[in-house]
Parts: structure tokens; C-alpha cells; sequence
């Protein structure tokens, strides 16, 4: 508590730092996000459009099509490396994240269930599904990979994908068999946020914001368990009670990204551990500015992932395990080296 | 567990019958019901007329094709579990599948006229690029079981990622390459079964003459390297063969999951932990699997065809969730 204590203009000063570099990179990314499309936009104009919106196509598109778009792509952003931070919190385990704990293929087969076998579900009552498929997925692949003493990264990595396997040959025999759908539930299942429109955002942003304030609030705890479990207890901390509750938000901003974006991967693995690297283990800082460079890294692949097919859509998920996968590699050869 | 005081032999006799058994009632399974009085007057060379022209061209070349990839995929999935020395490795889950996958989408989705040849080439050298990547990767004066599970996830997820790009691109040819990737025995003829079975009988030997090198290093890589095993040189030569059983498994009947992860489970409870037993015993379990997999494909909703990838992971997932529980508890 003391080490914490003692270092308040510190702690203060990263996080200032932090912030303010997210916050511009977010401002620059998302008026790239508003400008960059089938249909071109200069900067200035977006800008003044923005602000100004007069009856023109163009104020139209950014309004209707491209704002609701970036938004609800910051937001899923956020929640992404958020869960992903508290994750590796709770587990002190690098490679923890919402795809490779099973979350988001628990979440996805739950909403492809809801919407293929019974059609005409509103994405009000699927958000629930996705909840459900949320814990799910986690619980399990949490239950596997601390069997036999501590969970290392081997363990939870394999675990992680075992259960993702057998999630997603379930989605695929769902889908083999409904040919109708397949194409949009394909893409769906890659995770993307185009077409999302002010509708989807309002339906995200509640949840969204609980789970954000719940990550705020566990940010003190997280960091003191970082010390081991047995200094957290002496400090006075419920060591279930903080995982208990972790593991609700984990499911909360997992489970309604999923909902709105389909199962984006990487994100949540990617962000907190670079900038954990930067700023050290201080989740006070972490959660914050992870959320805001997830959100970040959101928006940028969005707009590359409107190059990959010009000028048709392809889902963002795609540019993100492209960016991602190397990453991934890049801690595995080095976790397993100190295993 | 009881079940350990039979002796191993006798289980793997037992699995054998099992087995023949198994095959010879799959035939009759199918949009046809063929009575198995019938089947055992074909093969004592009666003539039975047109359920003859069904057994010969359809029903005999599947259940051949699930013997011999039953014996790969079960063998591959237990020298992976030695080498890496965890029981979650199998074939899908560090990324040789998923590579062999990656491939052949591009097969069927970019080059649709190539001839049916080019298809299982291609798969099979997807699966060899993922593990030489594999290998490369993870290398570090020598190779460590962790870094070479993580890496093979990793890559594993790039292929995903390409597979995805290519399904979403091209989303007319999807459905075709959606079928291969869940993997299927159907509509394999004797030609399929003749580009596999030089593969799985000629390695197959060779890897009952490897068990003894599998159960030194089970011990360690400081107990192996004391008893005198070269561990870098054992671990790549093993490696190399799971990949040939695994990549020319899947390159012809797609990427069927599990069975690479649960035979060797099973085969384990029933007869121990030595090689020389387990491969033998993993192979016919495998077998074993596939069989009801594609059994209760083309039974239970005839005339439509379930892929059988999808029954070996309705089977599978829940029978290794159950083992893991075991194996805590004990």
C-alpha cells in the first residue's frame, strides 16, 4: 500500500501522459475514419462538417453513416483491451485475452444459435445471449487451464484453443446447415463494425460505460494482487471477491463487443501488454490507457481494412489478426523460453 | 480404475476386433440400409446385385479411407502429446491443420480448374510450411516443448486469419472450401485411397520402431539426455513424422478435428503410458472414432450428409472436457 501511496505525482504523471497521447492519436484516427471510404471526404471538410452539418451528401454520410460507424468502433475498442488488461490482471498471465480465453467463440456460438435457430430475435435479447456465451467460454477455459497446479502460459494457450476449436466447429456446423445466411454470418464472424449504425451505438454504449467504470474501480485492487496473492491478502483484499468481480466486467465489456462487432480478436491481447511494457504495472494507468489506445487500434484497422477489397467492405477482424497473430508469435517465443 | 489390471495386449486385441467389427457394420450404414447377411455374402464372393456396385464404389473405399486416417491422425496426436509433453497438443491445435487448411482454401477458392490432384498437394505442403515455420521460429539452441505449443498456435492463428480473408472475399466459392475445412470422408473413391495408403503404411512401421526414443523423452529432456538420447535430433525426427502422418491425413479428407486429440486420451486410460502400446492403441481408437463420426453422418438424417469433422467434435470436446475432470480429481 505504501509503495502505491508514496507515489502519487508519479502515478499522476504517466497517467497524464498517457492520456493525452491516446486522446490525439484518437482524435487524428477518427477523422481519418470519417474522411477515408468509398466515397472521399478532405480532412477540412470533414472538420467543418462535422461541426456544421449543412444539407449536402456529403454531411449526410459523415452524420448517418461514418460517425455512428467510428463510434461504436472506438467503444468496442476500448472494451477490448480493457478486458483484456484485467484478464492478464487477474491471471498474471501474458497471453490472457477475451479470444484466447474462449470468450469471444462462447459468445459468438451463442448469438449465431440466437440468430439462426430463432430468427426474428431483436439484438436487445442477444446481447444476453452473448453474455451467457461469455462466461461460458471463459469458465471453462478457465476451469481447464488451472487444473493441476498454477495456470502457466502453455496451459492457458492450449486450453484457450481447444475450447475455441470445439466452439467453432459447432458455429461451422450451424452454418453449414443454414446456407441461407452463411455469407452475412461469415462476415459477421470475422467481427467488423461497418454498417453499424446510432441504433447499435446506443444499445452498446450503457453496458459499455458500466463495464468501463467497473474497470476504473478494480484498477487499485488488480494492481495490489500484482504483488501475489499472499501480499494482497495481508494488505487486506479479498482475493475472491476481486476476481469474482473482474471476471462480471470481463464479461460485460467482452460479451458486448461481441454482441455489437462479432468476435474482433487481438485487440485485448495486443494493447495491455505494450503499454503495460511502457508504463509499468500500475493498473490505475493501465486500464485507462489501454482503453484508449484499444480504441485507437480499433479505428486505424478499420479504416486499413477498407483497402483490403476497395471499394467493397471487409470485416475488421481480418486486419487485426493480421497485425495481431505476428505479435502473438512474437510473446510466444518469448514466454516460452522463460517456461 | 480397474480397467488398467487387463492386460495392454489384450486391450489392443480387443480394440482390433472392435475395429473389424465396427468397419464391417459401417458398410451396411448409409441413404441405403444394407443387411449385414448381405455384406458377408459380398465378401465371400456372392453376387448381390446393386448393393454389390454400393458396397464396392462407395461404402468400402469410405470406411477403408476412415482405417487409414484414423490411424494417422490418432498416431500423430500421440507422438505430439510425447514430444511436447502436454496432453492438450494434437495436430489442430498447433496450427499443421490449420496451415493444410490455409492451402487448400486458396486451392479451392483461387484456382478452381486446377485438377482434383492439386488439391491434397497443396494441403500437404501447407501443413510442411507450418511446420518448418514451427520449427524456425521456435528455435533457440534447440527446441523447448512450451515455445514450440505456443508458436504452433500462433501460427495457427495467422492461418486462420488468411482463411477467413480468402472466405470473405470470395464468398461464391466459400461454401465448397466451408465443407473441406470441416472435413469429411464423403465421396472419397479407391483412387483417393490409393494417394493416402502408401503414406500411412509406410510410416506407420516406422513409428512402432520409434517408441522407446518417445518414452525416454516423456522422462525430460535432463533424464533423456542422461540415458544417453539425443533430445533436439529425436524431437525434430518425430515431429517430422507426425506432420507426414497428420498433413497427409488432412490433405485428403480435410481438416477433421480432434481425433488427433482424443484418441491418444483414450487409448491412455486403457493401456498406459508406454509407446510401444499407446501408438498401436491410439491408432485404433482413432479408427474407432472416425467410424461413428461418419456413421452418424450418414445415418441420422439420411439421405443428407453431416460432415464428419462436426461429429468428431460433438464427440470429442465433451469426452475431453470429462477426462480432463479425471485427471485433476486423481
Amino acid at each position: 500500500m505504501n509503495q502505491l501511496s508514496n507515489q502519487p505525482p508519479f502515478y499522476k504523471y504517466k497517467l497524464f501522459i498517457g492520456l493525452l497521447g491516446g486522446a490525439f492519436l484518437l482524435v487524428v484516427s477518427i477523422v481519418a475514419s470519417l474522411s477515408i471510404g468509398a466515397y472521399a471526404i478532405p480532412f477540412t471538410e470533414v472538420l467543418s462538417l462535422l461541426f456544421n452539418p449543412d444539407h449536402s451528401k456529403e454531411a449526410s454520410i459523415i452524420h448517418t453513416i461514418r460517425l455512428p460507424r467510428a463510434l461504436v468502433g472506438v467503444v468496442v475498442g476500448a472494451c477490448l483491451a480493457m478486458a483484456g488488461g484485467i484478464m492478464q490482471a487477474i491471471t498474471n498471465n501474458p497471453l490472457a485475452s477475451p479470444q484466447i480465453f474462449g470468450v469471444n467463440a462462447g459468445a459468438s456460438l451463442m448469438v449465431v444459435i440466437g440468430v439462426v435457430l430463432l430468427p426474428g430475435l431483436g439484438s436487445d435479447i442477444l446481447i444476453y445471449f452473448a453474455f451467457l456465451g461469455a462466461a461460458a467460454g471463459g469458465g471453462i477455459v478457465y476451469y481447464l487451464a488451472s487444473t493441476g497446479g498454477g495456470m502457466t502460459p502453455v496451459k492457458l494457450a492450449l486450453a484457450g484453443i481447444t475450447v475455441h476449436l470445439f466452439l467453432s466447429s459447432l458455429i461451422q456446423g450451424i452454418v453449414l446447415f443454414h446456407e441461407t445466411s452463411t455469407e452475412d454470418v461469415l462476415f459477421w464472424l470475422a467481427g467488423g463494425i461497418d454498417g453499424r449504425n446510432w441504433s447499435d451505438f446506443s444499445l452498446l454504449l450503457p453496458w459499455a460505460l458500466a463495464g468501463f467504470l467497473g474497470a476504473l474501480l478494480l484498477g487499485k485492487s488488480l494492481t495490489i494482487l500484482g504483488l501475489g496473492d499472499e501480499v494482497a491478502q495481508g494488505l487486506g483484499q479479498s482475493i475472491g471477491w476481486i476476481r469474482g468481480s473482474s471476471a462480471l466486467v470481463v464479461i460485460l465489456l467482452a460479451g458486448i463487443s461481441v454482441a455489437v462487432a462479432g468476435p474482433i480478436g487481438f485487440i485485448g491481447l495486443i494493447i495491455p501488454n505494450i503499454v503495460r511494457k511502457i508504463i509499468g504495472s500500475d493498473y490505475r494507468v493501465i486500464l485507462p490507457v489501454a482503453g484508449l489506445f484499444g480504441a485507437v487500434l480499433l479505428t486505424i484497422s478499420d479504416v486499413l481494412s477498407r483497402f483490403i477489397a476497395f471499394p467493397g467492405e471487409s470485416p475488421v477482424g481480418i486486419v487485426t489478426a493480421l497485425i495481431g497473430a505476428p505479435f502473438f508469435l512474437y510473446l510466444a517465443s518469448k514466454g516460452g523460453r522463460k517456461g | 480404475m480397474n480397467l488398467k489390471k487387463i492386460s495392454p495386449l489384450a486391450w489392443i486385441l480387443f480394440l482390433s476386433i472392435l475395429t473389424l467389427l465396427g468397419a464391417f457394420l459401417s458398410i451396411g450404414i448409409g441413404a441405403v440400409f444394407i443387411d449385414p447377411a448381405v455384406i458377408l455374402h459380398y465378401f465371400t464372393g456372392g453376387n448381390v446385385e446393386n448393393s454389390g456396385f454400393i458396397i464396392g464404389n462407395f461404402r468400402l473405399p469410405r470406411i477403408v479411407m476412415c482405417l487409414l486416417v484414423g490411424t494417422g491422425l490418432g498416431i500423430s496426436g500421440a507422438i505430439l502429446q510425447g514430444v511436447v509433453r502436454n496432453p492438450l497438443a494434437s495436430p489442430d491445435v498447433i496450427g499443421i491443420t490449420k496451415g493444410a487448411g490455409l492451402s487448400a482454401a486458396a486451392v479451392i477458392i483461387l484456382f478452381p480448374e486446377l485438377p482434383v490432384i492439386g488439391l491434397p498437394i497443396a494441403a500437404f505442403f501447407g501443413a510442411g510450411l507450418v511446420t518448418v515455420g514451427l520449427y524456425l521460429f521456435a528455435f533457440r539452441k534447440g527446441v523447448q516443448p512450451a515455445t514450440l505449443a505456443l508458436v504452433g498456435i500462433a501460427l495457427g492463428a495467422i492461418c486462420q486469419a488468411g482463411i477467413q480473408f480468402l472466405t470473405i472475399k470470395f464468398p461464391i466459392e466459400t461454401n465448397a472450401a466451408l465443407v473441406w475445412l470441416t472435413g469429411s470422408v464423403w465421396g472419397k473413391d479407391w483412387g483417393d485411397v490409393w494417394l493416402l495408403a502408401p503414406w500411412i503404411l509406410i510410416v506407420t512401421p516406422i513409428t512402432f520402431a520409434l517408441a522407446p526414443k518417445l518414452d525416454v523423452l516423456s522422462l525430460g529432456d535432463d533424464v533423456a539426455e542422461g540415458l544417453g538420447e539425443p533430445v533436439q535430433k529425436a524431437r525434430l525426427l518425430l515431429l517430422i513424422i507426425a506432420v507426414l502422418l497428420a498433413g497427409s491425413s488432412v490433405a485428403i479428407v480435410g481438416t477433421l478435428g480432434f481425433v488427433g486429440l482424443i484418441a491418444p486420451h483414450i487409448a491412455r486410460q486403457l493401456v498406459g503410458n508406454r509407446h510401444a502400446y499407446l501408438l498401436p492403441a491410439s491408432a485404433l481408437v482413432g479408427i474407432l472414432l472416425l467410424l461413428l463420426a461418419d456413421d452418424l453422418g450418414r445415418g441420422l438424417f439420411p439421405p443428407t450428409e453431416v460432415p464428419a469433422g462436426i461429429f468428431t467434435a460433438i464427440i470429442g470436446a465433451p469426452y475431453f472436457l470429462f477426462l480432463l475432470r479425471k485427471l485433476q480429481k486423481s
